[in-house]
């Protein structure tokens, strides 16, 4: 350690240590009590909490702008506004950056963005997930394109990056402009309640621009992302848990796309029978359920960690762990809208599955639907064109996947849950599945309308007609008799039944032909 | 940084102070320096002795704020980097304290046997909110403050878990 | 001659009856349901046969699936514990209709004891002191007020088919009673299928103290001294200590003659347990006769040096007991802490999970009763009775110091446990006087005492846990010197 009393270079020795302490200062002491006084910490605090203490290496702590323009030489910071380096997350190497709102507002400045990038190259040579903290006014006035450009050079390594290395986002403050689009491209982002904010255009212009009043927290805040658009998966009551999802998302995932995800030991035997899953479905079809509370029980201990939970209800989707692997769930929500799909859940599994498929994590799909939702709103905001990501996502993931039916499975739904001729490699159903195009009562109106008009009890013809339509087609049989689902099993032994079929597959290897890429309606 | 144990009202600062090398370390707690001997680490625990008494502990489940340890067999739980929560808390209020949380969730597994109040129902601290049962014992979980049932997360005869959330009270 | 006994129950009193019959030679036959198989009673017993899932009614409770067992294991006698079927007379009539011998009272003499209203008129015309209450069954609720205001309150409403501290509840007034008469009812016919409430005065600062009772076919009755089981809660027993500071030779001698008179008026066998309430003035009044083995009994073995598992035994073979009562001599003190996997705090919620880690105390005069073991997992769907853990001394306190040292070494991790309040009570002046009482918990405020001695454990170590705190990132930043993750996959791809 350098101390005053060596006496050789004792000059440079003196200029070194006062510069690595005005880098440690950043914005200077008042501008990190502002940030305090508005209950945010400082990009260094930060990068403290997230990583394993004393591990944190800084890259770039000596970097400044080299501007003149507007008096800018005055305002020269050190780091520039964005602090980052690498360091480690329970033991594994990740890359981080984070704004320093503290500095010039955190605007990105041409130097703040080579660094950025500096670091990601970095990530991606070595193999190492990528960590960025939002906490941004946008880009720098003063520098006019050249800040543009930054951003821009940033969004191409978010391409070059994904389905790489994992990139994860926390959004600790503002991010509006342009600034947001590189949240977006990254795999997951977590937004801290009321202090978090992404928009594209901010509640001034947009008062100007349109005259609408709209509040910062509702144009896009934590819960406005979380819940109405989907643009983050996570909403953390403040920055400690922001930070632990990060650390909880991260130690399910690989360091990069050529790593098997981490496996771990568990007690949880993986033969355990639960009998009280078939408890769980109601006998009458159209009550709800918790299809949760099936998860629950199949996965290791009970822990499943719900990605995406406010967003698209309707399906849900998540990380768990079985004998100890990593496995990707989507599963139908019967609570709400009765497990249909639509537009929001279309797009929230087939990103899902598309991540996993990047990163060699195998998917297990829990079935009960009654269908894709009608209307007209669904129609014209393109549930064709969204419903078909579902489908392409499915088809297009080489990882191994299964496919579980536990109750309704109708129609276009039935083939877009992961359907055997989308190349589902093992699928199973529970004695309550039904497969069919319809539900009986549809069916039945649209395959009997002649007769059910000529009759003269069409009530009774119709129930008997439903009767005889549920008993040849509303059960998993006619299925299992053409090998479609390669067996009915008994809902006690649905984890022993996974688990073997993830063994069987982990060597599972398939390839596509050699293309430059699909065209994924978009 | 900062730790407070939880339970006991102090704070108190702590840091490694020097390296001796060979697995000893000078640390300090408040103003007093102590000297730390390694015999053991591993992830999960640690071996060691300090100012010359043994001790063992084990290092259970951790989260960003919030350390679990058994010390010779005494559990403890720890907060740390508590010189920020004042910053982190203040926005979202709370956190720490488990009065001001929404969720009431409760302390053990159990079956659903009763819920006694519904939304909207108004709530003093100690108020029974639903009975469980586990182990052929019914027991009763309490409303955690006063308040008013903003939501039951519940249903009659459901399984609850540990630590799962029964009701929210605001 | 009983050569092959299948124990229908689990945990610790499984283990207990296995390692008394390996001694005497007896094959085991040992039942498990789907969470009982990594048991140490199902490894240690001759054979194991799997009985149903994990609740009680469908494989411990399940007469049908035992009895099949008795008959294929070729097992010619069965002891039933405590709990479960031990004290369900229609479980002992289809041993006995199946020439199984059931170690234990028979059958008629097991009904009688069970129905506290016969044994109480048993017992009345056996000139036994009982406790006041009501003649019989009460109808309903508006039944049980009347006697209620006759006898006076506070009154114990008591589930007749109750057992092990359920189906009891202790109200002050009119409308308690109403309240608790539902729940009473509610349990009762959720633990045993039926409901029937007797009222009972509830006696204010009692000491629960029972007597040891042995019988055997030949009509011999001794009683193998008296225990004190005060400290309770919930009206479980918490800590059980023999003999009791509020019984002299005169007295163990005077009660225990009643309770042979009990034994004989019930037409008895086997080994049983007279349950006594000695109210403040010193009167002891007679309460019931528990048709088992004591969860207990372990206190009386360590101060009559007897296996009264053996005992059960032998007298089910046929033979006479082979002392008298003069022959008894009671040595020294022992004292028994049941350890159960509950939060203290949360008013003794059932704590359940894995345990990872155990370390069960021994030493001179130290037994600890037990089914755990490192890697094992307390369930749900049982008691939380973990262990019992017994010590003896020469005198009180020396069984006392030896026991707070036990507590001491017991560590299980994982669970809740009631060890820290054991630890409390037994430092406290109240016990080491022995001014014990039924409602010993509330009347010393033990659970107040308990946080504050947890506040103080916790501030002796709070420089330690600091240090382990400090010192933890150290670990991560040795790691980073010896980083052996080397990912040839990412680095060497050569296309």
């Amino acid at each position: 350690m350098l101390t005053l009393e060596t006496k050789m270079h004792s000059e440079k020795i003196e200029g070194f240590s006062k510069r690595k302490k005005t880098s440690l200062q950043a914005g200077g002491q008042d501008r990190i009590k502002a940030q305090h006084d508005k209950g945010k910490l400082t990009a260094r605090e930060r990068i403290d909490l997230l990583l394993d203490e004393g591990t944190f290496t800084e890259i770039d702590p000596l970097t400044t702008h080299h501007y003149h323009e507007y008096d800018m030489q005055k305002k020269k910071f050190f780091t520039d506004g964005v602090v980052g380096g690498y360091g480690t997350v329970n033991g594994r190497q990740i890359f981080v950056f984070a704004y320093d709102f503290t500095v010039l507002g955190g605007t990105l400045s041409k130097m703040g963005a080579k660094k950025i990038t500096k670091l990601m190259d970095h990530a991606l040579t070595t193999g190492s997930p990528i960590i960025g903290i939002m906490d941004s006014g946008g880009a720098r006035i003063q520098e006019g394109i050249m800040s543009l450009d930054g951003f821009a050079d940033i969004f191409y390594y978010n391409q070059l990056a994904s389905g790489v290395i994992p990139q994860i986002t926390a959004s600790l403050g503002p991010s509006a402009g342009g600034a947001v689009y590189s949240p977006a491209m990254t795999d997951f982002v977590i937004m801290v309640d009321k202090i978090g904010t992404m928009f594209v255009t901010g509640p001034d212009v947009v008062k100007t621009v349109l005259g609408e009043e709209v509040s910062f927290e509702d144009l896009g805040g934590a819960m406005t992302h979380g819940s109405k658009s989907g643009v983050a998966h996570f909403v953390a009551q403040n920055e400690y848990e922001c930070m632990d999802y990060i650390k909880k998302l991260l130690s399910y995932l690989p360091q990069n796309n050529t790593e098997e995800p981490p496996k771990t030991t568990t007690d949880d035997d993986p033969n355990r029978l639960d009998h009280n899953l078939i408890n769980i479905i109601p006998e009458n079809p159209v009550q709800p359920y918790e299809m949760k509370e099936i998860i629950n029980s199949i996965v290791d201990n009970g822990e499943f960690f719900e990605v995406h939970e406010l967003f698209a209800p309707n399906i849900i989707v998540g990380y768990g762990r079985m004998n100890g692997r990593v496995v990707g769930f989507i599963a139908n929500n019967p609570m709400y809208l009765a497990g249909a799909l639509d537009i929001d859940s279309s797009n929230k599994a087939a990103r899902f599955i598309r991540f996993c498929d990047a990163f060699n994590i195998p998917l297990v799909t829990l079935v009960d639907t009654p269908g894709y939702m009608p209307g007209s709103n669904q129609e014209h905001n393109g549930i064709i064109r969204h419903g078909s990501k579902l489908l392409y996502a499915y088809c297009e993931a080489t990882v191994p996947r299964i496919t579980l039916v536990i109750g309704k499975a109708y129609g276009g739904a039935y083939i877009a849950m992961g359907s055997k001729n989308l190349r589902t490699d093992i699928n199973y159903a529970w004695p309550t599945a039904r497969c069919a195009v319809l539900g009986g009562e549809a069916a039945v109106k649209i395959m009997y309308r002649k007769d059910l008009q000529d009759a003269k009890d069409p009530e009774s013809l119709k129930k008997q007609l439903i009767d005889e339509f549920a008993e040849k087609f509303e059960n998993p049989y006619v299925a299992a008799s053409h090998g479609t689902v390669d067996n009915v099993i008994d809902p006690a032994e649905t984890r022993p039944m996974l688990i073997k079929a993830l063994d069987m597959l982990e060597n599972k290897r398939a390839k596509h032909l050699p293309r430059k890429h699909g065209n994924i309606n978009l | 940084m900062d730790y407070k144990i939880q339970d006991i009202e102090k704070s108190f600062e702590g840091k490694i102070t020097e390296n001796l090398g060979n697995n000893e370390y000078l640390i300090k707690i408040n103003d007093n320096e102590h000297r730390l001997t390694i015999l053991n680490m591993t992830s999960k625990g640690i071996e060691f002795i300090l100012d010359q008494k043994y001790h063992r502990a084990k290092y259970l489940e951790q989260s960003t704020n919030e350390m679990n340890l058994v010390i010779d067999n005494v559990p403890i739980t720890l907060n740390i980097h508590t010189h920020f929560d004042e910053v982190v808390y203040k926005k979202t209020g709370g956190g720490g304290t488990v009065d001001s949380q929404l969720s009431l969730k409760s302390q053990i597994p159990g079956k659903v046997v009763s819920i006694a109040v519904q939304e909207g129902d108004s709530v003093k601290k100690g108020d029974v909110v639903c009975t469980l049962e586990s182990m052929k014992m019914q027991v009763a979980i309490k409303a955690h403050k006063d308040g008013s049932i903003k939501s039951i997360k519940i249903k009659d005869g459901g399984t609850v878990a540990k630590g799962d959330a029964v009701a929210e009270i605001e | 001659m009983i050569e092959k006994v299948l124990i229908a129950n689990r945990g610790e009193i499984a283990l207990r009856v296995i390692r008394t019959c390996k001694t005497l030679g007896i094959k085991t036959v040992a039942v498990y349901s789907d969470e009982d198989r990594n048991s140490l009673h199902v490894k240690q017993a001759t054979e194991a046969y799997h009985i149903g899932e994990a609740s009680p009614a469908k494989s411990y409770l399940n007469q049908e699936k035992i009895l099949e067992v008795m008959l294929s294991s070729g097992a010619d006698a069965v002891h039933p514990g405590y709990g479960f079927l031990s004290e369900n007379d229609d479980f002992a009539r289809l041993c006995e209709k199946n020439k199984i011998n059931f170690i234990g009272p028979s059958a008629d003499s097991m009904d009688l004891c069970g129905d506290k209203m016969k044994c109480k008129a048993a017992m009345l015309k056996a000139e036994v002191p009982t406790v006041p209450g009501s003649p019989g069954l009460v109808k309903d609720a508006d039944d049980a007020e009347k006697i209620s205001n006759e006898i006076g309150y506070p009154v114990m409403l008591k589930s007749v088919y109750g057992g092990g501290g359920r189906g009891i509840r202790i109200v002050t007034n009119d409308k308690e009673l109403r309240e608790g008469f539902e729940s009473v009812t509610g349990e009762s016919i959720a633990a045993v299928g039926k409901s029937a409430i007797i009222v009972e005065k509830f006696l204010e600062k009692t000491r629960h103290i029972e007597y040891q009772m042995a019988r055997d076919t030949h009509g011999n009755t001794v009683h193998i001294f008296e225990r004190e089981c005060s400290i309770q809660r919930r009206n479980q027993k918490l800590i059980e200590q023999t003999p009791s500071p509020a019984v002299n030779d005169e007295i163990r001698a005077r009660i225990g003659e009643i309770v042979c008179r009990a034994a004989d008026a019930v037409d008895y066998t086997n080994l049983g347990t007279a349950e006594f309430l000695r109210a403040d003035n010193g009167e002891f009044y007679f309460i019931e006769i528990n048709a088992r083995l004591q969860v207990e009994h372990p206190i009386t073995e360590l101060v009559s040096g007897l296996d009264l598992v053996k005992l059960q035994i032998d007298i089910a073979n046929g033979e006479s007991i082979p002392f008298k009562q003069n022959d008894l001599k009671m040595n020294g003190y022992a004292i028994e802490c049941r350890i159960n996997a509950e939060d203290t705090f949360l008013e003794f919620a059932p704590s359940t999970g894995p345990v990872p880690d155990v370390t069960i105390p021994a030493g001179p005069s130290v037994r600890c009763d037990t089914y755990l073991y490192s890697g094992c997992t307390v369930s749900p769907f049982y008691d939380s009775l973990m262990a019992k853990l017994c010590t003896w001394g020469q005198t009180f306190e020396e069984s006392r110091t030896r026991m707070l040292s036990a507590l001491n070494d017991f560590y299980i991790q994982g669970v809740e446990t009631s060890i820290p309040l054991y630890k409390t009570i037994l430092n406290s002046d109240e016990y080491k006087n022995g001014e014990l009482s039924t409602d010993f918990l509330k009347r010393y405020d033990m659970i107040e005492r308990l946080a504050k001695d947890l506040k103080k454990e916790k501030e002796e170590k709070s420089e330690a846990a600091l240090a382990a705190a400090i010192i933890h990132s150290e670990y991560f930043k040795s790691r980073i010197q010896n980083r052996t993750s080397n990912n040839s996959n990412w680095k060497n791809k050569l296309d």
